[in-house]
């Protein structure tokens, strides 16, 4: 304890010195806190879940891919024919609307990409609104969004960001002219919003609308079917308990002669998520490997500096504690336990201030990867900021610990003589 | 004192950091100026310290574990900052380099990208046959393409490859025209897509049968990565591209290579171009998603002042508007009363500088207002891919805020050299003082010494950052308009922009890093400091 006691005081004593090496050390943990949330989440949502695996099937071969809506009624069974093949136990289509308020102009202010979809899918199939918790203020406004949608078939969900873009509010009405599917221009009324964060720029309508969009163009255009009318679903999500299973279902569907025009694939969300991160691949890299470490090493070298400046300024100190009895490995735990406990309190500090600032106050850090648009600081950060600050200060001052705990007391002592 | 301290820190870091931030954002348009402002201020620095430079120098020497260990952060800093921003202006420089200013891109109404553009067969002819097309006798200088994305799983026999990527494909009706409308030629071996678009193959192991190959025209950056797939590029890494005569496999068939295009720096360098009348049936796509076209040679010159006087005049009634919705807006808003009327964005339109881009701007302009055969979107094709730029700008936003941030960490760094620097010579403050160096003196000494740790680190980081220049690396490059993007290769580039930015910031670092302690080594007295 009252070597804890020493350690704070060496540090109190030099107040600016101590000030500036945990400020430095707060900027730089800032920057890897932010760096591996981004690589975390990627890695996470590209690792193979063992259970409870959310399947995606697609066009084979196209991107975007796109099917015929008649599709939708086999794959959500998996395919499933024969009495020992297994059914998904969930599932939910996807398709993607997009359009102009403006159909003349098309800018970041007036374009919205709609999920049209099975309204209640959203609360069992739909990646990070799933797991809401049920007790939760977002979990209940998406349950009465949910419930809107499905009474009002010209209702939209927006995406918060995006609501604000078109500058919309609850109960507002307009047009969307599309620009995926011409000439089924849908009028919308806005019936509530996404919950914040992942799906801010996005937007979620229910499908029986966009169908019977669909449907009404042939009928007004002398039964000719609308040039897309074959292509209306984008999307399959099926819920399948583990990887056996996964397996089984992928077989029944791709084995399945329903599905030959156009061909599907059956793919784990995880492999789906990877092939689009594929196109960032060396800026991940570069990430991972180049920006992490070398923000390590400067943060390693900035307490380094630090530690040796106040060894070299406290020679003669380090003389009298061995002369009071002081053992060397005693004086080296004492610069190792400076530069430690300044780097992991500035460590912890600017990780947890990460955590909070830009969980709750900034909303997500707001860097738009493949469709993730926004991304949430773990709570490992907690966890990260300790090890880094922590590690980085036992590599930066252990050589000047090791020179502090190695002085010579009777140099010093003729020095000062 | 350290509440002082820490409340001066911030103002100052905020002054120079705003004054230093104009500065950079000027070195990246005009180098010079980035160059300029660096040995200028360290020239004047040199010229008004009246200490003698040798005495700085000493003093680095003497302390030459502080100096090096500062200026090792200095380098880290400023060799990821060149690398992140080479990867920037690669991505520039590929966008900026693709596209003709003479070409038009025809895409369908209300479609601003290839991917999502869907045009009728029957107006293509018409379009072909206006005279805003350019031709070469008979023959209109019009490209007929069907863009295409497509999934490609990838032989899992290559350790570290994914398992599968997303190629891009470019159907079209005659390669040799558009491979001339694109400016883009064949390396020597090469030739052009056959009528038939397809060939047979000698037979491969026991089959006797030969193998039916379709032809393709690949881009230089797309054969590199195609390259890797190779289980054989493990072991022989000479094999870097694969070339004329070289196979792969899409949908489940051989796709024979028969010629590479000089690509390089354009987006055009990840495509491969096939028959429009295989890949489009193959893939689902029918129509053409666009039509690039060259434009007639001065195409209604004669218009082009009444044109840049009906823009300018849009503009001015968009502002106009705006001016005036803002107005009520605040109007109402003072009466409580709710306002929804919204101007929308105002137009932007930069005159063209050239006549060829003048040519292409009036084409547009007709495909756009006064054709009304078809209702379509032309864009210029440079201002087409200028507008890919947008991703671009997201992570440039993203590397100026990383590095505004290690910038503060580096800040911190020479802080602390300094101060430490300033309180073991401060003696040596106190015997200057009395020698007659004024406080001024005293201050430039200090931020000199500041100023050279920061620019001698800086430098060897921007040197070792340099070395990047020339890396490949694949990438993404999108109007964020939820326009799909373009998968590309792109060269990391290094050049006299990326290098003002670096030693401008060096130099930035040290000054701010080095300024408080200066300022604090002048406020000492004679006698405080000798006592």
């Amino acid at each position: 304890m009252k070597f804890l006691r020493l350690i704070y005081q060496n540090l109190w004593r030099n107040k600016l010195r101590s000030f500036l090496t945990a400020a430095g050390t707060m900027v730089l943990v800032f920057v890897v806190t932010l760096v591996w949330s981004i690589l975390g989440f990627l890695a996470n949502a590209t690792t193979e879940k063992p259970a409870n695996i959310k399947a995606i099937v697609t066009e084979r071969w196209r991107i975007p891919s796109m099917m015929p809506y008649a599709y939708a009624a086999s794959l959500k069974d998996g395919a499933a024919t024969e009495p020992e093949h297994i059914k998904p136990s969930d599932h939910m289509s996807w398709t993607f609307y997009g359009g102009s308020l403006d159909p003349k102009k098309r800018t970041f202010e007036n374009i919205v990409f709609a999920f049209c979809l099975e309204p209640k899918k959203l609360l069992t199939m739909m990646d990070g609104l799933e797991d809401l918790p049920p007790d939760s203020a977002d979990r209940k406004t998406l349950e009465a969004g949910v419930a809107k949608l499905e009474q009002n078939r010209q209702g939209i969900l927006l995406g918060r960001d995006r609501m604000e873009r078109l500058k919309k509010k609850i109960g507002d009405r307009f047009i969307i002219h599309s620009f995926n599917y011409k000439e089924i221009n849908l009028e919308v009324e806005v019936v509530g919003t996404l919950p914040a964060r992942r799906y801010d720029q996005s937007a979620a309508m229910n499908i029986d609308y966009f169908l019977g969009a669909i449907d009404a163009y042939k009928q007004q255009h002398n039964g000719k079917a609308h040039e897309m009318a074959g292509k209306t679903m984008n999307l399959m999500w099926l819920r399948v308990p583990d990887t056996p299973s996964f397996t089984q279902v992928a077989a029944q569907i791709q084995e399945s002669p329903q599905f030959s025009l156009p061909a599907v694939k059956v793919q784990t969300s995880s492999s789906g998520i990877s092939t689009f991160l594929e196109a960032y691949r060396d800026l991940l890299w570069g990430m991972r490997w180049l920006l992490a470490p070398a923000i390590l090493v400067t943060l390693a070298v900035v307490i380094a500096n630090a530690i040796s400046i106040s060894v070299r300024e406290r020679q003669t100190e380090f003389a009298v504690l061995k002369v009071l009895g002081f053992r060397p490995g005693q004086i080296l735990v004492l610069v190792l336990g400076e530069a430690l406990l300044i780097g992991i309190a500035s460590g912890v500090v600017s990780a947890g201030g990460t955590w909070l600032l830009v969980n709750q106050v900034a909303g997500g850090i707001p860097f738009p990867i493949a469709f993730f648009p926004k991304f949430l600081i773990p709570a490992d950060a907690w966890w990260w900021g300790l090890a880094v600050g922590g590690g980085t200060a036992f590599l930066g001052s252990f050589i000047p610990a090791w020179t502090a705990c190695r002085v010579k007391v009777s140099e010093v002592f003729a020095r000062v003589g | 004192m350290l509440e002082i301290i820490i409340a001066v820190v911030v103002l100052l870091v905020l002054l120079v950091g705003g004054y230093f931030t104009g500065l950079l954002t000027l070195a990246f348009t005009n180098p010079a100026i980035g160059f300029g402002t660096a040995a200028g201020l360290i020239v004047v620095l040199i010229v008004l310290s009246k200490v003698p430079l040798s005495y700085n120098f000493q003093n680095l020497l003497v302390r030459w574990r502080t100096t090096l260990l500062t200026g090792l952060a200095f380098t880290l800093v400023l060799s990821l900052l060149t690398v992140m921003l080479a990867f920037v202006k690669g991505m520039y420089v590929l966008t900026q380099s693709s596209g003709q200013p003479r070409n038009v891109l025809v895409l369908a109404e209300g479609s601003t990208d290839e991917g999502f553009s869907n045009l009728a067969f029957a107006n293509i002819g018409d379009i072909e046959a206006q005279e805003a097309v350019a031709k070469d006798g008979l023959q209109p200088l019009l490209s007929r393409e069907t863009y295409i994305i497509v999934n490609q799983p990838v032989d899992a026999s290559v350790p570290g490859r994914p398992e599968r990527r997303f190629l891009q494909m470019r159907g079209v009706d005659d390669s040799r025209l558009t491979g001339r409308v694109h400016g883009l030629p064949l390396y020597p071996g090469g030739s052009w897509l056959s009528d038939a678009g397809a060939r047979e193959l000698p037979p491969k192991g026991d089959s006797k049968e030969p193998i039916n190959a379709y032809e393709v025209v690949i881009g230089e950056g797309i054969a590199r990565e195609l390259g890797k797939d190779r289980p054989e590029a493990m072991s022989q890494p000479q094999l870097k591209r694969l070339d004329v005569g070289d196979t792969f496999n899409v949908n489940g068939r051989v796709w024979m290579i028969v010629g590479v295009l000089k690509s390089e720096g354009s987006t055009f360098d990840s495509e491969v171009w096939a028959k429009r009348s295989i890949v489009g049936p193959m893939f689902g796509s029918e129509s053409y998603s666009t039509l690039v076209l060259q434009a007639s040679k001065d195409f209604r010159r004669d218009q082009r002042a009444a044109y840049k006087e009906e823009r300018l005049a849009k503009i001015a009634e968009a502002i106009a508007k705006t001016e005036d919705i803002k107005k009520r807006a605040a109007q109402a808003k003072a009466a409580g009363k709710e306002f929804t009327e919204d101007a929308g964005p105002i137009p932007t339109w930069t005159e063209p500088k050239s006549n060829d881009h003048w040519d292409a701007e009036m084409v547009k302009a007709y495909f756009n207002t006064d054709y009304k055969k078809s209702s379509v979107n032309a864009i210029v094709e440079t201002d087409y891919f200028e507008s890919l730029n947008q991703l671009n700008l997201q992570f440039l936003y993203a590397i100026v805020f990383v590095t505004i941030i290690l910038s503060v960490g580096g800040v911190f760094g020479v802080m602390n050299t300094m101060f430490a620097a300033i309180s073991q010579r401060i003696k040596d403050i106190g015997v200057l003082r009395l020698l007659g160096y004024r406080r001024r003196s005293i201050l430039i000494c200090f931020l000199l010494e500041s100023v050279l740790i920061a620019m001698i680190g800086g430098l060897v980081g921007v040197g070792l950052g340099s070395l990047s220049d020339g890396w490949t690396a694949s990438s993404i490059v999108g109007s964020g308009q939820g326009g799909g993007g373009k998968f590309v290769v792109l060269r990391l580039t290094v050049d006299a922009q990326v290098l003002a930015v670096g030693c401008l910031l060096s130099l930035m670092l040290g000054f701010v890093g080095g300024l408080i302690p200066s300022l604090n080594a002048m406020r000492l007295s004679a006698l405080e400091a000798l006592r």
